[in-house]
C-alpha cells in the first residue's frame, strides 16, 4: 500500500503543470467545499445555535452567547422522562435481538438446512416494505392484542427495526472464521463449546460489535414507530423531538440534538474502524 | 449456461468433510433450522401477519382482528361482497391530495436516490482510482450522517436552508437574495440525500475496492481510456453492490417520513406523512392502509431487483 501511493505521488510531481492539471485539482477542490458545506453545514449551524442568545438575521455568528438552554432541558422534566425512555428502551432492544438474532446468525453462517435461503430473503422482508406502512399496518394488530401505548408494544417496533442488522452482519462475521481454524482447535482435542467461545466468537466480535452497535442507534433513533405506536404515553428522545420544535424556542431544540447526538456519535466512533472496514457492506449481501 | 457448467463446483462445496455421517448431517440441518427460527417467526408475526390482516383491513374485512381499529376509525368502508370492496381504493384512487402525494413520492424518490448514487460513485471511484488524503478525507465526510440521528439531522437541514438560514444569511452579506428552501421539496430532497449517503458511500466503494486492479490495468494496457474503463470494466463489476445499494436507498425514501414531516410543506407531501396524518389526526386507518399497500407494491418492484442481484452474484459464485 505505502509502496503503491509512494509511486504514485513520484510520478505525480513528475508530471508537468499543465492547465488541464489545474482545472481538475480546481474542480476537485470545489467538489470538496461543497460537500463539507453540504454534510457539515447544517450540523455546525445547529451546534452553534445551542449556544446563542440573540442572533440578528444576517449574521454568521449569534449577537451575544449564553448556557441558558441547557439548564431549561436541565430542568424540564418531560425531557429528562424521554432521556431515561430512551436509554431504558435502546440497552433493552439491542439484549432482546441479539438472543433472538445471534443463534439464527450462526446458522446462517454454519448449517445447510432447509428454506436457508428463503429465511434470509424472509428477513428482508423489514426493510423491503416502506417502514411507515408497516407500522399503520401493524397497528391494526396492536390495537387487538392491545399493545398500543405498551411497553412490549414498542419493544416490537424497536427490535424488527435491528433484525436485519442483528442476522445479517454477525452471519457474515460467523462465515468470515475460517473453518479449518476451528477443525486445528478441535483435532487439538478443545470441546465444541470451547472451540466457539475461544475461536469463533473472538474471531467474529468485530461483526458482532457493528451488529450491536447498529442495533442501539437504530433503537434509539426510532421515531416514526415509537411515535405511532407509543405517543403520548411514552415518549423518547427522537419523538420528543418533534413536539419539541414546535412547542419551545429553537434553541432549546439544538440543546436536545447536542444531547441525542452524543450516544451515537461515541458508539459510532468506537465502531468505525469496522464499519468503514467493511462489516457492514458485507453482511447485507446475502451469501 | 454457466448455471449448468458450475454446479459441480457447488457440489464440492457441499460435500461434507470424509468424518460426516448421514445421520448427523441430518440432524445439524435441524439444528440449524431450528437456531434460524426465532427471528424468521418474530417477522412472520409481526410483520407478515400484520401485512395480511391490513391487506384485509384495506378491502373492507372488518372481522375478526381488525374489529377494534374498524370501531375506532372513520369512514370505514365495509365489504358488501364476500370477498370484500374495493371502495377504500376507489376513494383514494379519486382523492386529488393523494394522487399529489403519490406523484411528488415518486419524484422525490427517483430524484435523491439518483443524486445519492451518482455522488456515492464518484466518491467511490475517486477513492480506487486516484486514492489518496483528499478522497479518504471526502469519503469520511460522507460517512458522518451515519452519526446523527435522523431526527436531528432533519431539523439541522431545516434550519440550515430556511429563512434565516446559513445560505440566505451569506448571501444577505453580499447583498444577494436566496430562495429560502425550508418547507419545500428541495430541502424533502436535500434531508434525503443527505440521510441515505453514508450506506450507500459504504456499500459502493466497498464493492469498488474488490475489483481487481489487474484487470483494470489491463484494460488500460488494452488503450481503453478513464471514462470506458470505469462505464465497461469496473462498474459492471461491483454491480451487485451498486443495486444493493441503489435498492435499499430507494425503498429507505419512498417509505420516509421523519426528513419530509420536518422539513416538507403542508401539502403535496410525501406518503409516508400522508399516512400518519391519515391515521392519527384523521383518524382514518383504512386510508391510511391503502396508502400503505400502494407504497408496498412500488417498493416491492425495487426489492424484487435486489433479489434478483443478490441471485445473480450467488449464482456467478456457483452456490446455488
Amino acid at each position: 500500500m505505502a509502496i503503491t501511493t509512494g509511486s504514485r505521488a513520484a510520478s505525480r510531481t513528475r508530471r508537468p503543470l499543465t492547465l488541464d492539471s489545474i482545472v481538475r485539482g480546481a474542480l476537485v477542490g470545489l467538489f470538496v467545499v461543497l460537500m463539507v458545506v453540504f454534510i457539515l453545514g447544517p450540523l455546525l449551524w445547529l451546534g452553534v445555535r445551542a449556544f446563542a442568545g440573540n442572533w440578528t438575521f444576517p449574521n454568521l455568528l449569534p449577537d451575544d452567547w449564553t448556557l441558558r438552554w441547557w439548564q431549561v432541558v436541565v430542568n424540564d422534566g418531560a425531557l429528562g422522562v424521554a432521556v431515561q425512555n430512551s436509554l431504558f428502551f435502546a440497552p433493552l432492544t439491542v439484549l432482546v435481538s441479539a438472543i433472538i438474532c445471534l443463534p439464527a446468525a450462526y446458522a446462517f453462517a454454519r448449517f445447510d438446512f432447509p428454506g436457508r435461503r428463503f429465511f434470509l430473503i424472509s428477513l428482508f422482508a423489514t426493510n423491503a416494505f416502506p417502514k411507515m406502512g408497516l407500522f399503520v399496518t401493524l397497528a391494526a394488530l396492536f390495537y387487538a392484542l392491545n399493545l398500543m401505548n405498551s411497553v412490549l408494544g414498542i419493544l416490537v417496533v424497536h427490535v424488527l427495526g435491528t433484525v436485519v442488522f442483528m442476522t445479517w452482519i454477525p452471519a457474515a462475521a460467523f462465515a468470515a472464521v475460517p473453518r479449518n481454524l476451528e477443525e486445528a482447535a478441535r483435532d487439538a482435542g478443545a470441546s465444541k463449546l470451547r472451540v466457539f467461545a475461544s475461536v469463533t466468537l473472538p474471531m467474529a466480535l468485530p461483526g458482532i460489535i457493528v451488529a450491536a452497535v447498529m442495533s442501539f442507534l437504530a433503537s434509539f433513533d426510532e421515531a416514526q414507530g415509537t411515535y405511532l405506536v407509543g405517543a403520548p404515553a411514552f415518549m423518547t428522545m427522537p419523538t420528543q423531538m418533534y413536539s419539541l420544535v414546535l412547542n419551545y424556542p429553537t434553541q432549546v431544540a439544538a440543546v436536545f440534538s447536542i444531547l441525542l447526538a452524543i450516544p451515537s456519535v461515541a458508539l459510532m466512533l468506537v465502531a468505525h474502524k469496522h464499519i468503514l472496514g467493511g462489516q457492514l457492506a458485507e453482511g447485507f449481501q446475502i451469501k | 449456461m454457466t448455471t449448468t457448467l458450475q454446479k459441480p463446483a457447488e457440489l464440492q462445496q457441499t460435500v461434507p468433510p470424509a468424518g460426516a455421517t448421514r445421520p448427523k448431517r441430518l440432524g445439524q440441518r435441524a439444528v440449524g433450522f431450528f437456531m434460524a427460527l426465532p427471528p424468521i417467526l418474530l417477522i412472520a408475526l409481526f410483520v407478515g401477519f400484520p401485512i395480511v390482516l391490513a391487506f384485509g383491513f384495506s378491502i373492507g374485512l372488518t372481522g375478526g382482528l381488525n374489529h377494534t381499529i374498524a370501531t375506532i376509525g372513520q369512514n370505514v368502508h365495509e365489504a358488501d361482497a364476500w370477498w370484500g370492496t374495493l371502495a377504500a381504493y376507489q376513494e383514494m384512487f379519486t382523492n386529488k391530495r393523494f394522487l399529489g402525494d403519490l406523484l411528488v413520492t415518486v419524484i422525490v424518490t427517483l430524484v435523491s436516490t439518483a443524486t445519492v448514487i451518482f455522488l456515492a460513485l464518484g466518491i467511490g471511484l475517486y477513492l480506487k482510482l486516484k486514492g489518496g488524503r483528499m478522497a479518504r478525507l471526502l469519503s469520511g465526510l460522507a460517512i458522518v450522517p451515519l452519526f446523527i440521528p435522523v431526527v436531528i439531522a432533519s431539523w439541522a437541514i431545516l434550519t440550515f436552508y430556511s429563512g434565516t438560514g446559513f445560505l440566505r444569511s451569506v448571501f444577505a452579506l453580499f447583498g444577494l437574495d436566496f430562495p429560502v428552501w425550508a418547507f419545500t421539496m428541495v430541502t424533502v430532497i436535500i434531508g434525503s440525500v443527505w440521510t441515505s449517503l453514508p450506506f450507500s458511500v459504504l456499500m459502493i466503494s466497498s464493492g469498488l475496492q474488490s475489483v481487481p486492479n489487474a484487470m483494470i490495468e489491463a484494460a488500460r494496457d488494452a488503450g481503453a481510456g478513464s471514462l470506458r474503463t470505469i462505464v465497461s470494466v469496473i462498474v459492471p463489476m461491483a454491480a451487485v453492490p451498486i443495486i444493493i445499494a441503489t435498492t435499499f436507498t430507494a425503498i429507505g425514501i419512498i417509505g420516509s417520513f421523519t426528513v419530509p414531516y420536518f422539513t416538507g410543506p403542508n401539502s403535496p407531501n410525501m406518503l409516508g406523512v400522508d399516512m400518519s396524518n391519515y391515521f392519527s389526526a384523521f383518524n382514518q386507518p383504512q386510508q391510511s392502509a391503502v396508502m400503505a399497500f400502494t407504497v408496498f407494491l412500488i417498493a416491492s418492484g425495487i426489492a424484487a431487483l435486489y433479489v434478483w442481484a443478490n441471485f445473480r452474484s450467488a449464482k456467478e459464485q456457483g452456490k446455488v
